[in-house]
C-alpha cells in the first residue's frame, strides 16, 4: 500500500485515501449528555492508528468510544492512543418460560398491583416516567444508563401505553417495565421503579410479568442491557435466569 | 484530484450473529459474507438481529467480507 493521505472531509468526518481507494474512515457525533463520541473504521489494520491520531489531534478532549466487551483487538489499539475503560455495558438474554425463570405465579408484594401494557392512564404513566428521569438525573446520572434511555434534546421521548406494565401501590404508579417485541425475542427497554418505592419487590413484580405476558405470547426470550455498576439490576435479571451474551466498553480520554 | 473509490455497498439480510459482533448476511445476489459492525453502528449502540435488512460494505479486498454500515427499520 502506498503512502496513506487523511483529510477531514466534513466538520464530523475524516478519511484516509491510499492508492484512490479509501481504506479508512473515522466519524465523529455528540451525544445528548454532552459527550464526544469518536470512531474508526479501516480496511487495512496499518491505517487505524494514522487515522485516529489525526482525528484526535483535531478533537479537544473528553473524547469516548465504544468497543465490544470481546473486542481485545480494537480495545488495544484505543488504549495505545490512551484511552481507558470508563464504563461496561452488559447485554443480558433472558428466558421467559416460568419453570427457566423461577418467576413462576409470582405472589404480588402486598398492597401492589400490575396494570399491564396498554391498560395504564397516559398522564400518570408520563408522570412517573418523568419523575424517574428525574431521579436518574439526580443520582447516578445519564452516563451509567444504558444508551438507548438517554434523553433526547428535544425533551423525553414519547410515553406509550401500549408498551408499559405499571406497578401500583397505595394507589399511586410506582414502578414501570417497557418491552418491545422484536420478532421471536423481546427487548426490555427500561425497568425502574421510584426511589421511594424500592426494596418493596417490585421490580421483581414488573419482570416477572413481563417475562410472563411473553411466555404467553409465544416469545421464548428476552434481552436487555445492564451496566455493569448497576448490582441491583444484575442479581434481579441473574435471579431470574438471565446469562451474559455480550457487552460494551466505553473508553475515554481524558 | 485523483477520484477515490468506496467500496461496493449491497443490502442483505442477517443470518447469523457469531462471535465478535460479527454477522453472516446474505446479500441480494445471495452471496454469503462474513461483516462485522461499523464504528459508528457500534458507538450508537443499534443491535444487530438475525433477519435483519442491512446495508453492506464490501471489503475491497476481500469481497467474503464487509461491514455493516447501516441497519433498516424492519
Amino acid at each position: 500500500m502506498n503512502t496513506v493521505t487523511i483529510t477531514r472531509t466534513a466538520q464530523d468526518r475524516w478519511e484516509a485515501v491510499a492508492d484512490d481507494r479509501i481504506v479508512g474512515d473515522g466519524d465523529v457525533s455528540r451525544r445528548p449528555d454532552g459527550r464526544t463520541f469518536i470512531s474508526v473504521d479501516v480496511w487495512q489494520d496499518a491505517v487505524f492508528e494514522q487515522l485516529a491520531a489525526a482525528m484526535l489531534a483535531d478533537l479537544c478532549a473528553p473524547l469516548h468510544t465504544v468497543v465490544g466487551a470481546a473486542d481485545h483487538e480494537l480495545r488495544s489499539r484505543w488504549e495505545r492512543l490512551g484511552f481507558t475503560a470508563a464504563r461496561r455495558e452488559w447485554e443480558y438474554v433472558l428466558p421467559t418460560d416460568p419453570q427457566a425463570t423461577g418467576l413462576g405465579a409470582p405472589a404480588l408484594p402486598p398492597g401492589v398491583t400490575i396494570l399491564p401494557a396498554g391498560t395504564a392512564d397516559e398522564v400518570p404513566l408520563r408522570r412517573l416516567d418523568r419523575v424517574i428521569r428525574e431521579e436518574v438525573e439526580a443520582t447516578v446520572g445519564w452516563r451509567t444508563m444504558p444508551a438507548e434511555v438517554l434523553p433526547c434534546p428535544a425533551g423525553p421521548p414519547p410515553v406509550d401505553p401500549a408498551k408499559y406494565a405499571v406497578a401500583v401501590r397505595g394507589g399511586r404508579y410506582a414502578g414501570l417495565v417497557r418491552v418491545a417485541p422484536v420478532r421471536r425475542r423481546a427487548r426490555i427497554g427500561l425497568l425502574a421503579v421510584r426511589a421511594d418505592q424500592r426494596r418493596h419487590g417490585i421490580g421483581r413484580a414488573l419482570l416477572a410479568h413481563a417475562l410472563g405476558a411473553l411466555h404467553r405470547d409465544g416469545i421464548d426470550s428476552a434481552w436487555a442491557e445492564v451496566d455493569a455498576s448497576n448490582t441491583a439490576a444484575i442479581e434481579l435479571a441473574e435471579a431470574a435466569g438471565a446469562r451474559r451474551s455480550s457487552g460494551y466498553l466505553e473508553l475515554a480520554r481524558p | 484530484m485523483a477520484r477515490t473509490s468506496k467500496g461496493l455497498e449491497l443490502e442483505g439480510t442477517v443470518l447469523e450473529c457469531l462471535r465478535n459482533a460479527t454477522f453472516k448476511v446474505e446479500l441480494q445476489n445471495g452471496h454469503h459474507v462474513l461483516a462485522h459492525i461499523s464504528g459508528k453502528i457500534r458507538k450508537n449502540y443499534i443491535r444487530i438481529l438475525p433477519y435483519d435488512r442491512v446495508l453492506v460494505e464490501l471489503s475491497p479486498y476481500d469481497l467474503t467480507r464487509g461491514r455493516i454500515l447501516y441497519r433498516y427499520r424492519n
